[in-house]
């Protein structure tokens, strides 16, 4: 698929014509050539006058997405396929530089905090439009926040984001341009919180007062109504086909050199369900950015000089794998039956059990077995993708059946009767259940691995990988589970997992939703996210967050694995690619260009 | 025969709505809800779930939701789907064409080729051609359909012959009428393909077998003996008689043709509803769910009626109306 040169004519450097353009004008009929001719005419910037690189613009990038987008509306729809085309829409005040992870200005131009740290008003910018030519200002933020985030008639993810010890902050206009937000505690992420979207007054107003926002902006939407700031607008949607989103001709960012940005004339997402086919696409060449499976590398890294494109190392992924046992002493109130068999918390509950556990997990065979040798493992509650807030010093369990074995005799735990299996100091056999959720096959190999080498202690496992919703019930409603292996996304700033680390968290898996702190390491944490959350000072919060991570190492409620790699396969027809960790490939996609040869 | 087909269609009524309260009552007992997604969020809390739980009305008790879907369903409106926040009609219309097509060119290419094929076996039974007809057949039984449009989409990676799937190519738009037709159908090829040859190869087997049964009727060596010619015992009074039994599979293919083939349209980006049934059910979203069965039953006793309609007008041995 490699193009061939173009004889150098001066029409064509001027027009930019693209190769595949003489191979459909020889083949096919005069109709065609006008219309490719005409909506040619119609993809050419709009002011290359005044650009220092006239030359940079224009051409496609095309990606592929495994679902649909459930809806445009950024506030009720969260999931990743919607976000991933929300997030070229709409903007925020602020952006989190994904090199070196720092909040910048974005349509706020800069701010001031007040010494006390409740007090912050935004500057915002004055050249910003929405996409429909209305100026962008201090209306639509005060509108995003008081009449569409703090809307309890609105379901939305946000508000729990805002909300800080119970109360969300003031938000009021000053002037045209200029905006207040007054907290009642100290809030360390507020300016990375402060990356929330804002959408237009002038579009939604009459959506919220008639109660029709929850359902305005789904994907039966004309796309000529959905209005944002962003580099690129929605130009069209068929469902299960494609999505294909069109320049900005008004964004507001230049580049440093004064380009009007951005420089990609249009983003096609095709949906493609099945990983394969989308390998297969990626080989043909019908698609520029494949995200690497495990199994995928041995397959693509011979291909990369021959088939022209490269594979990008990003480093670990934030997505975990761990496995927890369940601590929760409570007793179900419909069958009066204590949610674990008592017997079994009592093994769980011990420190010496899990530290074990650790002992024989063998990180190196399963990045080995699992990941193809392509992954990472992992030992800190904060993955190495968090940077800045990466504790690295933690406690470390290396892979040793002798020292687990210790530990376990240390505790009691002892092949009493000589049949090959552990007992207790009462004589019970120490079996338990281990699920994970079915779907997801790599976590089925995870955990496969893991009860592989807890049987060579002497533990009687029985495993069963589990449907996706009935995993979720048993953590959040029934409670009956023993132990599961299971996923969660970590990311950058430690605040966002206090649903998971505090003891109140419908998401402290072990014990979820606790009225007192059941253990004096539990209470620590409680603190910790407490006192972390009111630091505005970074340095004096990392020394929290590590020892958060250090606690989580040492006491184990959930015993981590491994990171997968990330790795994408990139074709070489862009220009000014820098991949990061944390944004991935397209990060910076508005200052990215399409090589000549290419378009 | 109206009375007949009023009857059969009152009957239908009460099944129809016991079948969506048994689809209902399955939806809702099995563990979960189409919130757990949501409830796997760290940043999500309690009470935002609530709220969803309230938009959804998934609070209400479980026979109120079904009531209440029965009494909007009088009013033509099949409920929202969850998943994508808009009417379920809406969601189903976007893909009902396509499934169709789909299922129309693979059921027209199956009894296109199927029937003629199983006519031809079974003239030349025992022939070196019949025993290669039935060897491949069994091969085609046997491998799985989703196997087979894997390896197609292999090979047209290969060969850059045909698309990769998806529905049309990327400049869509930007075709005219004639070059767009033809990108459909290019696009069509694969999944009927890996659709059809399975069907060809059972389908062919029951048409050798049908025929082959007929044509040793004493009624047949009565024809050949009073001297017709051989084509006209054949297709005349073999095929006649031969075919029957088929016009009844011919009623449970029209139910299957909006139902959509899930595993075909995942490997080929085949935006129909097979796959969006797969994903609704996986991910609770019962109101589509709902939709799609009330969808395949109506299908299903109106493909059953036609079939014993054209039944009782092919065959004179089969009457419905009671006249003596």
């Amino acid at each position: 698929m490699n193009p061939k040169r173009i004889p150098n004519q001066p029409l064509l450097k001027i027009l930019q014509i693209p190769n595949s353009f003489w191979g459909s004008l020889f083949c096919k009929n005069i109709i065609g050539f006008f219309i490719l001719f005409l909506s040619w005419a119609a993809f050419l910037p709009l002011s290359t006058a005044e650009n220092t690189h006239p030359f940079r613009y224009g051409g496609k990038l095309v990606l592929t997405t495994t679902s649909d987008p459930k809806s445009f509306n950024e506030i009720i729809a969260k999931e990743v396929s919607t976000s991933e085309i929300t997030a070229y829409l709409f903007e925020g005040l602020t952006r989190v530089n994904a090199v070196d992870l720092k909040v910048e200005p974005h349509l706020a131009r800069s701010w001031k905090i007040s010494p006390d740290g409740l007090t912050w008003i935004f500057h915002l910018r004055r050249d910003v439009k929405w996409f429909d030519g209305f100026q962008f200002n201090a209306d639509d933020v005060v509108f995003t926040f008081n009449e569409l985030i703090y809307n309890l008639n609105i379901p939305t993810s946000s508000r729990d984001i805002f909300t800080i010890n119970g109360q969300t902050p003031k938000v009021e206009k000053i002037d045209d341009f200029t905006v207040k937000f007054t907290l009642q505690s100290k809030f360390a992420p507020f300016l990375w919180v402060m990356s929330q979207p804002i959408l237009p007054k002038h579009k939604l107003e009459k959506t919220v007062t008639e109660r029709k926002f929850n359902f305005t902006w789904g994907i039966d939407t004309d796309p000529r109504e959905i209005i944002g700031t962003g580099p690129y607008k929605l130009a069209k949607y068929v469902p299960g086909q494609q999505i294909i989103l069109e320049r900005n001709p008004l964004y507001w960012r230049k580049s440093v050199d004064g380009d009007q940005l951005p420089y990609i004339n249009k983003i096609i997402y095709l949906i493609v369900q099945s990983a394969d086919v989308e390998l297969l696409k990626f080989l043909e060449g019908s698609i520029d950015y494949y995200v690497l499976r495990g199994m995928d590398f041995s397959l693509l890294k011979p291909l990369e000089k021959n088939d022209d494109f490269t594979i990008y190392d990003m480093g670990p992924s934030s997505s975990s794998n761990f496995i927890t046992f369940n601590l929760n002493p409570g007793i179900n109130p419909k069958t009066n039956k204590p949610f674990v068999d008592p017997i079994k918390l009592s093994w769980f509950s011990k420190l010496e059990f899990r530290q074990a556990v650790a002992h024989v997990i063998d990180k190196q065979k399963i990045i080995e077995i699992v990941k193809n040798k392509l992954g990472y493992p992992q030992s800190s509650a904060m993955t190495e993708g968090a940077g800045f807030f990466n504790n690295t010093n933690v406690v470390q369990y290396d892979y040793d059946l002798t020292k687990a074995k210790e530990l376990l005799q240390k505790a009691g735990f002892i092949d009493r009767n000589q049949d090959g299996i552990l007992e207790d100091s009462q004589g019970h056999d120490i079996e338990f259940n281990l699920y994970t959720n079915a779907d997801n096959t790599e976590r089925v190999d995870i955990a496969a691995i893991i009860r592989h080498d807890l049987e060579k202690l002497g533990m009687k496992i029985n495993f069963q990988p589990l449907e996706f919703n009935i995993l979720v019930s048993k953590l959040n409603s029934t409670f009956e589970w023993e132990a599961i292996v299971l996923g969660l996304t970590g990311g950058v700033e430690p605040h966002f997992g206090r649903n998971v680390w505090a003891s109140t968290g419908q998401l402290h898996l072990w014990y979820p939703k606790q009225t007192t702190p059941a253990t004096s390491w539990e209470k620590r944490l409680d603190e910790i996210f407490d006192l972390g959350v009111q630091e505005l000072d970074e340095n004096k919060r990392k020394v929290f967050y590590d020892e958060f991570q250090a606690i989580v190492a040492e006491k184990l409620p959930l015993i981590y694995t491994v990171l997968s790699a990330k790795l994408s396969a990139v074709r070489n027809k862009f220009e000014n690619l820098n991949p990061t960790n944390f944004g991935g490939v397209f990060h910076n996609l508005e200052e990215i260009y399409i090589k000549k040869e290419y378009r | 025969m109206g009375r007949y087909i009023l009857k059969r269609l009152l009957v239908a009524i009460p099944m129809v709505l016991g079948m969506t309260l048994l689809t209902f009552i399955l939806m809702q007992i099995t563990p979960g809800n189409f919130l757990d997604t949501i409830r796997m969020d760290p940043q999500v809390s309690e009470e935002t779930i609530g709220h969803y739980q309230k938009m959804y009305q998934l609070d209400k008790p479980m026979f109120q939701q079904y009531i209440h879907w029965v009494y909007n369903l009088f009013h033509l409106e099949f409920g929202y789907s969850f998943y994508f926040n808009i009417p379920v009609a809406k969601v189903i219309a976007g893909r009902l064409f396509n499934t169709f097509v789909l299922s129309l060119a693979s059921f027209l290419f199956t009894w296109m080729i199927a029937i003629p094929l199983g006519i031809w076996a079974a003239l030349h039974r025992n022939r070196w051609i019949d025993r290669c007809i039935q060897f491949f057949s069994f091969i085609c039984l046997s491998l799985p359909s989703f196997l087979l449009a894997l390896v197609f989409l292999f090979l047209a990676s290969q060969t850059n012959f045909l698309p990769l799937g998806g529905m049309h190519g990327p400049d869509f738009e930007n075709m005219n009428f004639f070059v767009r037709s033809m990108d459909f159908l290019k696009h069509l090829i694969i999944p009927t393909l890996a659709l059809s040859i399975g069907s060809i190869a059972a389908l062919q087997k029951i048409m050798r077998g049908n025929m082959l049964d007929v044509l040793s009727q004493q009624y047949i060596l009565a024809a050949r003996a009073k001297g017709l010619p051989e084509d006209r015992v054949i297709y005349w009074h073999a095929l006649r008689n031969a075919i029957n039994p088929l016009v009844t599979l011919l009623g449970y293919e029209f139910s299957g043709l909006l139902s959509g083939a899930a595993l075909i349209e995942i490997i080929c980006s085949w935006p129909g509803l097979g796959s969006l049934m797969l994903t609704a059910v996986r991910s609770k979203d019962i109101y589509l769910v709902m939709a799609n069965m009330l969808m395949g039953g109506v299908l299903f006793i109106i493909g059953n009626l036609l079939a014993d309609v054209l039944l009782a007008k092919l065959d004179p041995r089969i009457r419905y109306d009671k006249k003596h």
